[in-house]
């Protein structure tokens, strides 16, 4: 391997604390290792329930880690000590998490503005990138609008803007189109890859959808059951640009979903 | 009731809805007479010394307006409950912020914030008289007492309250504790802290009149009680019909505020008091 990955991810174990009435808690990750390159579109799928939430947030340093190491930039996450942690790494990490978690009591600019705002980096320039993002994922003519007033898939465009603002280079994305209709998925699915090879970020995305993690990913990990660990890697070498919408029929399209498709439990 | 609702049903019976509202009007002014007439008949009955006849308690507040001593004891005491106010909401808002912040301690004195919660505040007045004097002093503890806890309570509720995930959210953006506090927080726990003030904005006004029952000599309170031991019967009665007038002014206000601070809430922003 030529250089040292971005963010490195080894022997990682979580387990949650014992409540009162029940078992001994259960590991939910156990022997995780994977590592990012810097720029990749890494692709994480996995049965429900199999850690991938708990695992984006322990990247995200907004859980703690109960074995093993998370590597950043040759940092390393606090074990068991959740008030050191550092939620967002300073910025480097962004979080699309499952739910669009809007502010409810702000508009969709003002969400989408709130980064900048809280790190103090609200200026004409960062104002107009904000706008032309708003308009890039069709969201013009509803700045003022509070997020109730939105659409499903409208939310989930906006919580992703709101990460893309502030331009992190890592970005985290926790099944972010889960919950919507096919044809708005594939429209947003589409907005992201041409985002993403403006910027090209590194980009971890975790989702239950095979052809997702084919149709997007550079590398697609699949995790076992809880507690979870890789069950298999594969390189995606279909070539970009991409055709969203006609991925399936791509030679390479079918064989990786017979491979992963076995591994996914 | 949603807008789209009596939209729909306008354009399908537009009569019918317009006679329903008029009919809820005049339902109101229709029972505000009976009440009234009610007052009336009662004084008749039980005679001046029990009963004011509410024309003359009328006659009286319109004389002791024009004079301003009525203003003057309406003044003394909206001034004595606003300062109270003000110094019970402030630690009623600021205490929850600091616990929130401070989890163990929050634990340890817990139990002692909840029992505190039972003892009688009006029983401590003789205290207060006792080490603060007869200024304000002493009313203004007891306002202060009566307003913090209802809000404390509230607040301390609503900051627990908050959706963890906003909170997650804001920090990976990079919000510090501080503007967590003021934009996550604080805009979440604003239906429990107005939900709060509707019970502490009347308790500040009965507050002030039942302190000043006990000391001084200036008013709503004093006049009342000074009404009372003059065998004026019209002046308790004025000084009770002008306190009632000061809460439900009040409460219009605080009616509007919330309004307005919380636009954004989608279901009861059509719910009145």
């Amino acid at each position: 391997m030529a250089a040292q990955p971005l963010l490195e991810v080894r022997d990682l174990g979580k387990r949650f604390a014992a409540r009162a009435g029940r078992d001994a808690p259960a590991w939910v990750i156990q022997g995780l290792s994977f590592s990012v390159n810097d720029g990749e579109f890494l692709t994480i799928i996995g049965p429900s329930g199999s850690g991938k939430t708990t695992l984006l947030n322990m990247i995200a340093q907004i859980d703690t880690a109960s074995s093993g190491t998370v590597r950043f930039q040759s940092q390393s996450a606090p074990l068991n000590d959740p008030k050191s942690l550092n939620p967002g790494l300073s910025c480097q990490i962004g979080y699309v998490t499952q739910e669009d978690n809007l502010l409810p009591w702000r508009t969709t600019l003002q969400n989408v503005l709130f980064p900048l705002r809280v790190q103090g980096r609200l200026n004409d320039k960062t104002r107009a990138h904000a706008e032309t993002l708003i308009r890039a994922v069709g969201l013009a003519g509803f700045e003022s609008h509070f997020p109730h007033e939105l659409s499903g898939g409208m939310r989930k465009r906006a919580s992703l803007i709101r990460t893309l603002v502030y331009d992190p280079p890592v970005i985290l994305m926790d099944e972010p189109f889960g919950a919507l209709d096919a044809q708005t998925r594939a429209q947003l699915q589409e907005d992201l890859l041409r985002l993403w090879e403006l910027g090209r970020k590194t980009i971890i995305f975790v989702t239950h959808d095979i052809a997702e993690a084919i149709a997007l990913g550079d590398r697609t990990l699949v995790l076992s059951r809880a507690p979870a660990r890789v069950a298999g890697e594969h390189a995606i070498t279909i070539p970009r640009p991409r055709d969203i919408r006609g991925i399936m029929g791509h030679p390479e399209f079918g064989t990786l979903y017979q491979s992963i498709r076995a591994q996914v439990q | 009731m949603s807008t789209t609702g009596s939209a729909l049903d306008l354009a399908a019976e537009p009569a019918s809805i317009k006679w329903r509202q008029y009919a809820v009007t005049i339902g109101r002014i229709a029972l505000a007479l009976a009440l009234l007439a009610a007052w009336k008949i009662g004084a008749d009955r039980a005679g001046p010394i029990y009963v004011a006849d509410p024309v003359k308690v009328a006659q009286r507040i319109v004389e002791d307006m024009s004079s301003g001593a009525l203003l003057r004891h309406i003044y003394v005491t909206l001034r004595l409950a606003s300062i109270g106010f003000a110094i019970g909401c402030l630690f009623g808002v600021a205490l929850p912020f600091v616990l929130r912040r401070l989890p163990r301690l929050t634990n340890a004195i817990e139990p002692y914030i909840m029992a505190s919660v039972g003892i009688p505040k009006y029983a401590l007045v003789p205290l207060f008289i006792l080490w603060f004097g007869i200024d304000d002093a002493p009313k203004l503890w007891l306002v202060g007492l009566l307003v913090f806890y209802p809000i404390f309570i509230a607040v301390f509720a609503g900051v627990r309250n908050v959706d963890r995930r906003l909170i997650n959210m804001a920090r990976v953006a990079g919000a510090s504790e501080a503007a967590i506090s003021r934009e996550v927080v604080w805009n979440s726990l604003l239906p429990f802290f107005f939900a709060s003030l509707k019970i502490a904005l009347p308790r500040a006004i009965s507050a002030a009149i039942i302190g000043e029952f006990l000391v001084g000599n200036e008013g709503l309170g004093f006049l009342i009680e000074n009404s009372r031991q003059n065998f004026d019967t019209t002046g308790v009665f004025m000084g009770v019909v002008v306190a009632t007038a000061l809460v439900l002014i009040i409460n219009g206000l605080l009616v509007w505020l919330d309004r307005r601070f919380s636009a954004w809430r989608p279901t009861d922003r059509d719910m009145e008091l």
